[in-house]
């Protein structure tokens, strides 16, 4: 973690007081817990009315669209040690702003322009904590708070509608499925590619495992963070678009839950907070687990309060679970 | 300032929330100058109201952040704090209170055990914490509002006392006392300062550090009730959702007044300076009647400014310039007295 958000810069090797042994049987009791959570869902899921029907497998998926997209870059940050941006959810309905508005220019070009401005947006902030150690946390929920005057400075703060219907086909539904899951699917595969196959990915593997070697070996930190930064930037301008297009106009409303949705998908599917392990098609599986256990929550009645809250216990659960893993290997 | 002592250096910077504190109140005094509007203790009275719930707020966050954590769940505990006194404390608001603080010590010793216990840093575990809580909040509150029948509460807690002062921000500023006596007087605040700053040095050292971590996060969660209940009371409300606003600013304060993301350094007079200073600049904002959003960006930019004055490379790299100009300025001295014994 660049800066380091505590003295124990986020989950480094920290003695701990409970011993090895007690830690092995907290691990158990978790994994225990996870496993007979699963047996509680499956069977939710079989005694639940309509859980297995083609509707609602449709509705999981398609519930996964814009949280995933923005999850992709927010793995990508947590994977380079930064931990996460507060501010991803705001940039996406800032981008879909910017997108409606820019719809004037013609689809294309808006569709460019704003995957542009997301990059650089996300850019600029990657490079204040790359370069200068700055904490991620903070400046981005600093960022938030700007980016919230600021649109206000700009659009007066209202929704803005677009100016014609010549982007609904974005809305298109193909197989049963909207387009904005297969454009998620699309930034999964280049996020996972882009981390897997690219020195760029390598990089950021190597800075999120180990900061202060990667600062010391002389790489360049503060173009690695506008990197990891500004691709999250771009990923969350791709879910504005889709965002705008599926709300036919756009204003900060949009923002909602994003942030947080993004990041529980991370932790759950498995990502190192302290970074240098994860993926992105894991944070795929994590959003699905989340869509899956709302979604059955959902259809048993269950009021949204009861989502949010089972959702960050489960956060909590699978932070403890991966942390006493990784510690459990000899790495 | 490179030819200061450390420990002139260390006042100095402990100064300087007090000198911003002093710089916001000469902006303040002079408002009659640059508009046309006039000022009155009232303002002051103002301030000290704003300052009263959010500033526990961030009293609690430069609790964590002075223990070297990060206590994301704060907001939270803010919100579950307003709503269990809002729903507990119909007849009576001091049980109300005290059972939003008590669910605080339960949250904060939950949370506290697993980060010091298993040694997870408090950034996860206590955002996990935060989503969490306010979903618990939302199932209390059924997903809405919950107004408070008991206006009178409100009305005592914010009646004027002394001119500037209410029962709500005297409550506020007692809080911020007994932090400061707890960390000035007793060995808790060495050693959480010691746990913050070196945390394996500290437990060599002695300092019972699982113990002091735990204490942490449990008066963390506890001072967050106590301010999200006291705003309640207030505004006869609870919200189940305070957004994000509240995080900006107990951040920000608690920056402002001397506390660093690295830990180990602040203390509750300079978080108090800092909680002052930020409601004091939102008072002008109001007289002056600026428009909201500027504030907003006003508080934004004020953070962005103090994180990167905060953030360790930047700090390296301005020292590394002040070096390599030292060295400049030596090897040009050098070459001149050269030169000179060369004329000679």
């Amino acid at each position: 973690m660049s800066g380091g958000v505590s003295g124990t810069a986020v989950g480094a090797p920290e003695h701990a007081a409970a011993s090895r042994g007690a830690r092995r049987i907290i691990l158990l009791i978790l994994q225990g817990l996870v496993a007979v959570a699963a047996l509680v869902i499956l069977a939710g899921a079989i005694t639940t009315q309509g859980f297995f029907s083609l509707d609602n497998v449709q509705a999981i998926l398609a519930s996964v669209g814009f949280v995933g997209m923005v999850a992709v870059g927010m793995t990508v940050i947590m994977i380079s040690g930064s931990f996460v941006s507060m501010s991803l959810g705001t940039q996406a309905a800032v981008t879909a702003i910017f997108f409606i508005w820019a719809l004037k220019f013609g689809v294309a070009p808006a569709i460019a322009t704003t995957i542009v401005f997301g990059l650089v947006i996300g850019a600029i902030q990657g490079y204040a904590i790359g370069a200068f150690g700055a904490n991620p946390i903070v400046l981005t929920i600093a960022v938030v708070a700007v980016i919230e005057g600021l649109v206000v400075v700009f659009s007066s703060g209202g929704t803005q509608t677009p100016p014609d219907n010549a982007y609904t086909f974005l809305n298109d539904t193909h197989f049963g499925l909207p387009l904005s899951f297969y454009v998620m699917l699309g930034v999964v595969a280049i996020g996972e590619l882009i981390m897997r196959r690219t020195r760029f990915g390598k990089q950021v593997y190597m800075v999120g495992d180990n900061p202060l070697a990667a600062y010391v070996a002389g790489l360049p930190m503060g173009k690695i963070g506008a990197g990891v930064f500004g691709l999250a930037g771009a990923a969350a301008a791709v879910a504005g678009i889709m965002l705008g297009a599926y709300n036919q106009g756009a204003s900060l409303l949009l923002t909602g839950s994003l942030t947080y949705d993004a990041i529980a998908a991370t932790l759950v599917g498995g990502t190192l907070v302290s970074g240098g392990k994860g993926s992105v098609w894991k944070t795929l599986v994590g959003a699905l687990v989340i869509a899956t256990i709302t979604d059955l929550l959902l259809l048993r009645g269950y009021s949204n309060g009861v989502q949010i809250m089972v959702k960050g216990l489960l956060v909590i659960v699978v932070v403890i679970v991966v942390h006493l893993r990784s510690q459990g290997r000899p790495s | 300032m490179s030819r200061l002592s450390p420990s002139v250096r260390r006042r100095i910077s402990g100064g300087a929330p007090f000198l911003i504190f002093g710089l916001v109140i000469l902006a303040f005094l002079l408002v009659p100058f640059y508009s046309t509007e006039a000022i009155s203790p009232f303002n002051g009275y103002n301030t000290l109201q704003s300052a009263s719930s959010v500033g526990l707020l961030a009293l609690a966050v430069g609790i964590s952040m002075i223990a070297g954590e990060f206590d994301l769940s704060t907001v939270g505990m803010y919100a579950l704090g307003g709503m269990l006194a809002v729903k507990f404390g119909g007849s009576s608001p001091v049980l109300g209170v005290l059972i939003g603080m008590a669910a605080g010590v339960v949250v904060g010793a939950i949370q506290g055990g697993i980060i010091a216990k298993l040694g997870i840093s408090s950034v996860p575990v206590t955002l996990g914490g935060y989503i969490a809580l306010l979903g618990l909040t939302n199932v209390i509150s059924g997903g809405e509002s919950v107004a408070y029948e008991n206006f009178n509460v409100g009305l005592w807690l914010d009646q004027e006392v002394l001119t500037y002062f209410s029962p709500r921000s005297l409550i506020m500023l007692l809080a911020f006392v007994g932090v400061a006596a707890l960390l000035r007087w007793t060995r808790i605040g060495r050693d959480l300062r010691a746990v913050g700053g070196d945390r394996r040095a500290a437990r060599a050292a002695g300092v019972r550090t699982d113990r002091l971590l735990i204490g942490t996060f449990i008066a963390t969660a506890v001072i967050s009730a106590l301010a999200g209940a006291l705003l309640s009371f207030s505004i006869a409300t609870a919200k189940p959702d305070p957004g994000g606003s509240p995080l900006v600013f107990a951040v920000t304060a608690a920056l402002l007044g001397g506390v660093t993301l690295a830990g180990g350094r602040g203390t509750a007079a300079g978080i108090l300076a800092g909680v002052l200073s930020l409601s004091l600049l939102e008072e002008i904002f109001v007289i002056v009647a600026t428009p909201d959003y500027v504030s907003n960006l006003v508080l934004g930019g004020l953070l962005i400014t103090v994180v990167a004055f905060d953030a360790p490379r930047l700090r390296d790299r301005a020292i590394a310039l002040r070096s390599r100009a030292a060295a400049r300025r030596i090897s040009t001295l050098q070459s001149q007295r050269i030169r000179r014994e060369q004329q000679r």
